[in-house]
Protein backbone atom coordinates (compact mmCIF):
# COMPACT_ATOMS: atom_id res chain seq x y z
CA UNK A 1 0.00 0.00 0.00
CA UNK A 2 1.80 3.46 -0.66
CA UNK A 3 0.93 6.50 1.01
CA UNK A 4 -2.09 8.74 0.34
CA UNK A 5 -0.19 11.82 -0.73
CA UNK A 6 -1.92 15.46 -1.57
CA UNK A 7 -1.85 16.77 -4.88
CA UNK A 8 0.31 19.78 -3.50
CA UNK A 9 2.88 17.36 -2.65
CA UNK A 10 2.74 15.48 -6.39
CA UNK A 11 2.60 19.58 -7.90
CA UNK A 12 -0.82 19.26 -9.23
CA UNK A 13 -4.24 21.01 -8.48
CA UNK A 14 -7.78 19.90 -9.25
CA UNK A 15 -10.22 21.79 -11.11
CA UNK A 16 -13.20 21.17 -9.21
CA UNK A 17 -15.51 21.84 -11.84
CA UNK A 18 -14.73 19.30 -14.59
CA UNK A 19 -12.16 17.15 -12.37
CA UNK A 20 -9.40 17.34 -14.30
CA UNK A 21 -5.88 17.17 -13.01
CA UNK A 22 -4.08 20.12 -13.48
CA UNK A 23 -0.09 20.90 -13.30
CA UNK A 24 0.46 23.88 -10.85
CA UNK A 25 3.60 24.32 -13.58
CA UNK A 26 1.32 25.41 -16.27
CA UNK A 27 -1.00 27.48 -14.02
CA UNK A 28 1.64 30.33 -13.76
CA UNK A 29 0.86 31.37 -17.25
CA UNK A 30 -2.69 30.89 -17.28
CA UNK A 31 -5.09 30.71 -14.01
CA UNK A 32 -7.67 28.49 -16.02
CA UNK A 33 -8.18 25.13 -16.44
CA UNK A 34 -6.91 23.59 -19.65
CA UNK A 35 -10.18 21.57 -20.16
CA UNK A 36 -12.90 23.58 -19.15
CA UNK A 37 -11.50 26.87 -18.75
CA UNK A 38 -12.63 27.73 -15.19
CA UNK A 39 -10.49 29.65 -12.68
CA UNK A 40 -8.43 26.87 -10.31
CA UNK A 41 -7.40 27.49 -7.27
CA UNK A 42 -5.37 25.58 -4.85
CA UNK A 43 -8.13 25.94 -2.30
CA UNK A 44 -11.31 28.04 -2.55
CA UNK A 45 -10.33 31.72 -1.34
CA UNK A 46 -11.88 32.64 2.02
CA UNK A 47 -13.83 29.47 1.77
CA UNK A 48 -14.21 29.72 5.96
CA UNK A 49 -15.19 33.80 5.72
CA UNK A 50 -17.64 32.69 3.36
CA UNK A 51 -19.34 29.87 4.78
CA UNK A 52 -19.44 31.65 8.52
CA UNK A 53 -21.12 35.03 6.86
CA UNK A 54 -23.50 33.06 4.92
CA UNK A 55 -23.91 30.77 8.23
CA UNK A 56 -25.01 34.03 10.34
CA UNK A 57 -27.06 35.36 7.94
CA UNK A 58 -28.85 32.27 8.15
CA UNK A 59 -29.16 32.03 11.16
CA UNK A 60 -30.41 35.78 11.83
CA UNK A 61 -32.91 35.04 8.80
CA UNK A 62 -34.06 32.17 11.00
CA UNK A 63 -35.77 33.70 13.54
CA UNK A 64 -38.15 35.91 11.66
CA UNK A 65 -38.66 32.64 9.72
CA UNK A 66 -40.33 31.02 12.69
CA UNK A 67 -41.38 33.78 14.54
CA UNK A 68 -43.61 35.75 11.96
CA UNK A 69 -46.49 33.41 10.27
CA UNK A 70 -46.29 31.65 7.27
CA UNK A 71 -49.82 31.47 6.29
CA UNK A 72 -53.21 32.96 6.37
CA UNK A 73 -56.13 30.84 6.35
CA UNK A 74 -59.50 32.24 6.25
CA UNK A 75 -63.00 30.04 6.01
CA UNK A 76 -66.04 29.37 8.10
CA UNK A 77 -64.05 28.33 11.07
CA UNK A 78 -62.81 32.03 11.37
CA UNK A 79 -59.58 33.91 10.13
CA UNK A 80 -56.17 31.96 11.58
CA UNK A 81 -52.34 33.09 11.20
CA UNK A 82 -50.10 30.10 11.17
CA UNK A 83 -46.37 29.25 11.81
CA UNK A 84 -44.08 26.61 10.93
CA UNK A 85 -43.96 25.24 14.60
CA UNK A 86 -47.59 25.98 14.68
CA UNK A 87 -48.77 23.98 11.74
CA UNK A 88 -46.30 21.05 12.98
CA UNK A 89 -48.43 21.25 16.45
CA UNK A 90 -51.42 21.10 14.68
CA UNK A 91 -50.84 17.80 12.40
CA UNK A 92 -49.50 16.31 15.73
CA UNK A 93 -52.80 17.21 17.79
CA UNK A 94 -55.04 15.87 14.89
CA UNK A 95 -53.30 12.84 14.81
CA UNK A 96 -51.07 12.97 11.90
CA UNK A 97 -47.89 12.08 13.53
CA UNK A 98 -45.69 10.77 10.29
CA UNK A 99 -46.47 13.99 8.54
CA UNK A 100 -45.70 16.08 12.03
CA UNK A 101 -42.48 14.24 12.32
CA UNK A 102 -41.29 14.85 8.48
CA UNK A 103 -41.75 18.73 8.68
CA UNK A 104 -40.73 19.00 11.81
CA UNK A 105 -37.80 17.31 10.61
CA UNK A 106 -37.37 19.72 7.35
CA UNK A 107 -38.43 22.64 9.10
CA UNK A 108 -36.69 22.42 12.72
CA UNK A 109 -34.06 19.87 12.98
CA UNK A 110 -32.78 20.04 9.30
CA UNK A 111 -31.55 23.88 9.33
CA UNK A 112 -30.78 23.04 12.55
CA UNK A 113 -28.21 20.18 12.05
CA UNK A 114 -26.90 22.72 9.60
CA UNK A 115 -25.93 25.34 11.71
CA UNK A 116 -24.25 23.45 14.40
CA UNK A 117 -22.76 21.12 11.74
CA UNK A 118 -21.47 23.84 9.83
CA UNK A 119 -20.50 26.36 12.78
CA UNK A 120 -18.09 22.99 14.52
CA UNK A 121 -16.83 22.47 10.81
CA UNK A 122 -15.66 25.87 10.34
CA UNK A 123 -14.61 26.03 14.36
CA UNK A 124 -12.56 22.79 13.91
CA UNK A 125 -10.77 24.22 10.59
CA UNK A 126 -9.60 27.38 11.69
CA UNK A 127 -8.11 25.72 15.06
CA UNK A 128 -6.06 23.34 12.06
CA UNK A 129 -7.64 20.27 14.61
CA UNK A 130 -6.57 16.88 13.34
CA UNK A 131 -9.73 15.48 15.24
CA UNK A 132 -11.75 12.95 13.69
CA UNK A 133 -11.11 14.23 9.72
CA UNK A 134 -13.18 11.10 8.60
CA UNK A 135 -15.94 11.62 10.59
CA UNK A 136 -16.22 15.42 9.60
CA UNK A 137 -15.97 14.89 5.74
CA UNK A 138 -18.53 12.29 6.32
CA UNK A 139 -20.55 15.33 8.21
CA UNK A 140 -20.27 17.27 5.55
CA UNK A 141 -21.45 15.12 3.06
CA UNK A 142 -24.60 14.44 5.41
CA UNK A 143 -25.28 18.58 5.53
CA UNK A 144 -24.88 19.18 1.43
CA UNK A 145 -27.10 16.34 1.36
CA UNK A 146 -30.19 17.44 3.94
CA UNK A 147 -29.54 21.00 3.09
CA UNK A 148 -32.23 21.37 0.46
CA UNK A 149 -34.96 19.68 1.97
CA UNK A 150 -35.97 22.39 3.80
CA UNK A 151 -37.94 23.96 0.84
CA UNK A 152 -40.41 22.05 2.07
CA UNK A 153 -42.38 23.93 4.08
CA UNK A 154 -42.04 26.99 1.33
CA UNK A 155 -43.83 24.32 -1.56
CA UNK A 156 -46.48 23.22 0.88
CA UNK A 157 -47.73 26.59 1.35
CA UNK A 158 -47.63 27.93 -2.24
CA UNK A 159 -49.73 24.32 -3.05
CA UNK A 160 -51.90 25.22 -0.51
CA UNK A 161 -52.42 28.86 -0.93
CA UNK A 162 -52.98 27.97 -5.01
CA UNK A 163 -55.33 25.54 -4.11
CA UNK A 164 -57.85 26.88 -1.06
CA UNK A 165 -59.25 29.63 -3.01
CA UNK A 166 -62.91 29.18 -2.08
CA UNK A 167 -64.66 32.50 -1.28
CA UNK A 168 -66.74 30.86 1.49
CA UNK A 169 -65.40 27.86 2.28
CA UNK A 170 -62.28 29.11 3.00
CA UNK A 171 -59.00 30.98 1.71
CA UNK A 172 -55.58 30.54 2.68
CA UNK A 173 -52.41 32.91 1.91
CA UNK A 174 -48.63 33.43 2.01
CA UNK A 175 -47.56 35.26 5.26
CA UNK A 176 -43.90 37.15 4.83
CA UNK A 177 -42.73 34.03 7.37
CA UNK A 178 -42.47 31.89 4.19
CA UNK A 179 -40.44 34.52 2.19
CA UNK A 180 -38.10 34.61 5.25
CA UNK A 181 -37.66 30.73 5.47
CA UNK A 182 -37.02 30.19 1.58
CA UNK A 183 -34.53 32.85 2.29
CA UNK A 184 -33.27 30.53 4.84
CA UNK A 185 -32.80 27.71 2.60
CA UNK A 186 -30.72 29.37 0.12
CA UNK A 187 -28.82 31.04 2.38
CA UNK A 188 -27.70 28.17 4.58
CA UNK A 189 -26.89 26.15 1.23
CA UNK A 190 -24.91 29.06 -0.12
CA UNK A 191 -22.83 28.59 3.33
CA UNK A 192 -22.44 24.47 3.08
CA UNK A 193 -21.52 25.12 -0.87
CA UNK A 194 -18.72 27.64 0.11
CA UNK A 195 -16.96 25.62 2.24
CA UNK A 196 -14.19 23.88 0.78
CA UNK A 197 -13.54 20.01 2.46
CA UNK A 198 -10.47 19.59 1.66
CA UNK A 199 -9.36 21.91 4.74
CA UNK A 200 -10.31 19.28 6.74
CA UNK A 201 -7.54 17.35 6.21
CA UNK A 202 -4.74 19.98 5.70
CA UNK A 203 -2.08 20.43 8.08
CA UNK A 204 -0.95 23.57 9.06
CA UNK A 205 2.23 25.06 7.18
CA UNK B 1 -13.17 4.54 -28.52
CA UNK B 2 -13.86 2.69 -25.38
CA UNK B 3 -13.83 3.12 -21.74
CA UNK B 4 -12.03 6.80 -21.24
CA UNK B 5 -10.42 6.43 -18.30
CA UNK B 6 -9.11 9.51 -16.46
CA UNK B 7 -5.35 8.89 -16.12
CA UNK B 8 -5.02 10.73 -12.67
CA UNK B 9 -7.95 11.28 -10.02
CA UNK B 10 -7.88 13.51 -7.21
CA UNK B 11 -10.13 13.50 -4.39
CA UNK B 12 -12.58 16.66 -4.18
CA UNK B 13 -13.15 16.43 -0.69
CA UNK B 14 -9.82 15.59 0.75
CA UNK B 15 -7.39 16.16 -2.20
CA UNK B 16 -5.46 12.77 -2.45
CA UNK B 17 -3.98 12.02 -5.84
CA UNK B 18 -4.62 8.25 -7.32
CA UNK B 19 -3.83 6.88 -10.38
CA UNK B 20 -6.80 5.85 -12.71
CA UNK B 21 -8.13 2.49 -12.90
CA UNK B 22 -10.69 0.63 -15.77
CA UNK B 23 -14.03 0.53 -14.11
CA UNK B 24 -16.40 -2.16 -14.94
CA UNK B 25 -19.91 -1.83 -14.80
CA UNK B 26 -21.34 -0.71 -11.61
CA UNK B 27 -17.97 0.06 -10.30
CA UNK B 28 -17.33 2.70 -7.99
CA UNK B 29 -14.21 3.98 -6.84
CA UNK B 30 -13.71 5.79 -3.61
CA UNK B 31 -10.92 7.83 -1.74
CA UNK B 32 -9.38 5.33 0.62
CA UNK B 33 -8.63 8.34 2.85
CA UNK B 34 -12.29 9.88 2.99
CA UNK B 35 -14.32 7.44 1.66
CA UNK B 36 -15.70 10.52 -1.33
CA UNK B 37 -16.99 9.29 -4.53
CA UNK B 38 -13.95 9.32 -7.16
CA UNK B 39 -15.34 7.85 -9.89
CA UNK B 40 -18.37 5.46 -11.41
CA UNK B 41 -18.59 3.63 -14.33
CA UNK B 42 -19.52 5.85 -16.75
CA UNK B 43 -22.41 3.64 -18.29
CA UNK B 44 -24.62 6.12 -20.24
CA UNK B 45 -23.42 6.94 -23.97
CA UNK B 46 -24.87 9.17 -25.91
CA UNK B 47 -28.02 6.95 -26.84
CA UNK B 48 -29.38 6.19 -23.55
CA UNK B 49 -28.54 9.54 -22.79
CA UNK B 50 -30.34 11.41 -25.12
CA UNK B 51 -33.19 8.84 -24.14
CA UNK B 52 -33.34 9.95 -20.88
CA UNK B 53 -33.58 13.43 -21.82
CA UNK B 54 -36.36 12.76 -23.87
CA UNK B 55 -38.12 11.08 -21.41
CA UNK B 56 -37.24 13.90 -19.00
CA UNK B 57 -38.49 16.64 -21.41
CA UNK B 58 -41.67 15.22 -21.77
CA UNK B 59 -42.17 14.11 -17.86
CA UNK B 60 -41.66 17.71 -17.56
CA UNK B 61 -44.39 18.88 -20.19
CA UNK B 62 -46.81 16.92 -18.41
CA UNK B 63 -46.00 17.85 -15.14
CA UNK B 64 -46.47 21.52 -16.29
CA UNK B 65 -49.89 20.92 -18.39
CA UNK B 66 -51.86 19.26 -16.19
CA UNK B 67 -52.80 19.76 -12.69
CA UNK B 68 -50.58 18.20 -10.02
CA UNK B 69 -53.43 18.30 -7.19
CA UNK B 70 -57.09 19.42 -7.27
CA UNK B 71 -59.87 20.05 -5.40
CA UNK B 72 -63.74 19.86 -6.55
CA UNK B 73 -66.05 21.76 -4.17
CA UNK B 74 -69.89 21.81 -5.54
CA UNK B 75 -68.78 22.39 -8.86
CA UNK B 76 -66.11 25.03 -8.02
CA UNK B 77 -62.96 23.24 -9.01
CA UNK B 78 -59.24 24.43 -8.20
CA UNK B 79 -56.43 22.99 -9.35
CA UNK B 80 -52.20 23.46 -8.45
CA UNK B 81 -49.18 22.63 -10.85
CA UNK B 82 -45.32 23.79 -10.06
CA UNK B 83 -46.38 27.66 -11.95
CA UNK B 84 -49.91 27.66 -9.80
CA UNK B 85 -47.69 27.29 -6.91
CA UNK B 86 -45.23 30.17 -7.70
CA UNK B 87 -48.18 32.37 -8.49
CA UNK B 88 -49.45 31.95 -5.26
CA UNK B 89 -46.68 33.56 -3.55
CA UNK B 90 -46.38 36.33 -5.26
CA UNK B 91 -47.81 39.09 -3.34
CA UNK B 92 -45.46 42.31 -2.27
CA UNK B 93 -41.95 41.16 -1.41
CA UNK B 94 -43.16 37.74 -0.63
CA UNK B 95 -42.73 37.68 -4.13
CA UNK B 96 -38.89 36.77 -3.25
CA UNK B 97 -40.23 33.16 -2.03
CA UNK B 98 -42.19 32.94 -5.42
CA UNK B 99 -38.37 33.46 -7.17
CA UNK B 100 -36.81 30.92 -5.18
CA UNK B 101 -39.17 28.23 -5.63
CA UNK B 102 -39.70 29.29 -9.67
CA UNK B 103 -35.99 28.98 -9.79
CA UNK B 104 -35.76 25.81 -7.84
CA UNK B 105 -38.40 23.98 -9.41
CA UNK B 106 -39.23 25.34 -12.72
CA UNK B 107 -35.98 27.17 -14.22
CA UNK B 108 -33.33 24.67 -13.42
CA UNK B 109 -34.77 22.07 -13.89
CA UNK B 110 -35.89 23.36 -17.41
CA UNK B 111 -32.55 24.39 -18.41
CA UNK B 112 -30.65 21.23 -17.33
CA UNK B 113 -33.19 19.09 -19.53
CA UNK B 114 -32.62 21.88 -22.14
CA UNK B 115 -28.90 22.03 -22.18
CA UNK B 116 -28.54 18.05 -22.00
CA UNK B 117 -30.75 17.61 -25.07
CA UNK B 118 -28.30 20.15 -27.13
CA UNK B 119 -24.88 18.15 -25.70
CA UNK B 120 -26.23 14.31 -26.21
CA UNK B 121 -27.67 15.59 -29.47
CA UNK B 122 -24.60 16.78 -30.78
CA UNK B 123 -22.33 13.82 -28.87
CA UNK B 124 -24.93 11.54 -30.73
CA UNK B 125 -23.38 12.51 -34.20
CA UNK B 126 -20.00 12.65 -32.87
CA UNK B 127 -19.58 16.30 -32.90
CA UNK B 128 -18.43 18.42 -29.81
CA UNK B 129 -21.61 20.86 -29.12
CA UNK B 130 -20.97 25.10 -29.77
CA UNK B 131 -20.75 26.54 -25.86
CA UNK B 132 -19.73 22.83 -24.92
CA UNK B 133 -16.91 24.22 -22.13
CA UNK B 134 -19.58 27.07 -20.63
CA UNK B 135 -22.29 24.51 -20.70
CA UNK B 136 -20.83 22.17 -18.69
CA UNK B 137 -19.73 24.63 -16.47
CA UNK B 138 -23.44 26.32 -15.79
CA UNK B 139 -24.58 22.11 -15.63
CA UNK B 140 -22.36 21.40 -12.84
CA UNK B 141 -22.88 25.18 -10.87
CA UNK B 142 -27.00 24.33 -11.40
CA UNK B 143 -26.76 20.51 -10.30
CA UNK B 144 -27.31 21.41 -5.86
CA UNK B 145 -30.08 24.14 -7.29
CA UNK B 146 -32.56 21.36 -8.91
CA UNK B 147 -35.64 20.44 -6.40
CA UNK B 148 -37.95 18.50 -8.11
CA UNK B 149 -37.88 15.74 -5.77
CA UNK B 150 -38.63 18.10 -3.20
CA UNK B 151 -41.82 19.27 -5.03
CA UNK B 152 -42.93 15.99 -4.84
CA UNK B 153 -42.72 15.11 -1.34
CA UNK B 154 -44.39 19.14 -1.07
CA UNK B 155 -47.22 17.66 -2.89
CA UNK B 156 -47.66 14.54 -1.25
CA UNK B 157 -47.58 16.47 2.32
CA UNK B 158 -50.24 18.96 0.63
CA UNK B 159 -53.01 16.20 -0.19
CA UNK B 160 -52.05 14.64 3.51
CA UNK B 161 -52.86 18.32 4.93
CA UNK B 162 -55.64 19.15 2.55
CA UNK B 163 -57.29 15.73 3.14
CA UNK B 164 -59.26 16.16 6.44
CA UNK B 165 -61.27 19.11 5.19
CA UNK B 166 -61.77 19.17 1.36
CA UNK B 167 -61.86 16.15 -1.64
CA UNK B 168 -58.40 16.65 -3.15
CA UNK B 169 -57.66 14.31 -6.20
CA UNK B 170 -53.67 14.10 -7.08
CA UNK B 171 -54.07 14.53 -10.95
CA UNK B 172 -51.43 13.03 -13.88
CA UNK B 173 -48.98 15.87 -12.92
CA UNK B 174 -47.87 14.15 -9.84
CA UNK B 175 -47.33 10.62 -11.60
CA UNK B 176 -45.18 12.95 -14.15
CA UNK B 177 -42.99 14.73 -11.32
CA UNK B 178 -42.41 11.52 -9.83
CA UNK B 179 -40.79 9.83 -13.27
CA UNK B 180 -38.83 13.35 -13.65
CA UNK B 181 -37.64 12.78 -10.27
CA UNK B 182 -36.37 9.60 -11.52
CA UNK B 183 -35.19 9.91 -14.79
CA UNK B 184 -33.22 13.04 -13.30
CA UNK B 185 -31.81 11.01 -10.63
CA UNK B 186 -30.53 8.82 -13.33
CA UNK B 187 -28.77 11.90 -15.08
CA UNK B 188 -27.57 13.45 -12.16
CA UNK B 189 -25.49 10.26 -11.51
CA UNK B 190 -23.40 10.72 -14.29
CA UNK B 191 -20.82 13.27 -13.03
CA UNK B 192 -19.67 16.17 -15.04
CA UNK B 193 -16.44 15.01 -15.09
CA UNK B 194 -17.36 11.58 -16.74
CA UNK B 195 -19.55 13.88 -19.84
CA UNK B 196 -16.02 15.37 -20.04
CA UNK B 197 -13.95 12.58 -20.43
CA UNK B 198 -16.25 11.78 -23.48
CA UNK B 199 -15.26 15.33 -24.99
CA UNK B 200 -11.67 14.46 -26.44
CA UNK B 201 -13.02 11.96 -28.89
CA UNK B 202 -15.88 15.07 -30.37
CA UNK B 203 -15.24 16.42 -33.28
CA UNK B 204 -14.93 20.24 -32.95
Amino acid sequence: MTALRQSFELGLSLCRTCGLAVSRASLVVDLRCPRCRSRIEHRTPFSAEMTLAWLIAGIVLYIPANLLPVMHTSGLLGDEDSTIVGGILEFWRSGDWGIALLIFTASVAVPFTKFIAIGLLIFTVRKNSRWEQHQRAVLYRIVEFIGYWSMLDVIVVALTSALMQFQVLGTAEPRPGIAFFCAVVIVTMLSALSFDPRLIWDRPA
Amino acid sequence: MGAAVNPILICRDCDTVYRGIPLRRGDVALCRRCDAVLARHFGANAETGLALVCAAAIFFAIANLTPILSIDIAGIETKANIWFAVRSLQQGWISVAALGLAITTFLVPAVQIALLFWVLLFARIGRRPPGFGPIMKLLHRMRPWSMTEVFLLGALVAIVKLANWVPITAGAGIWAIAALTAVLALLGRCDPASWWSIAPALKT
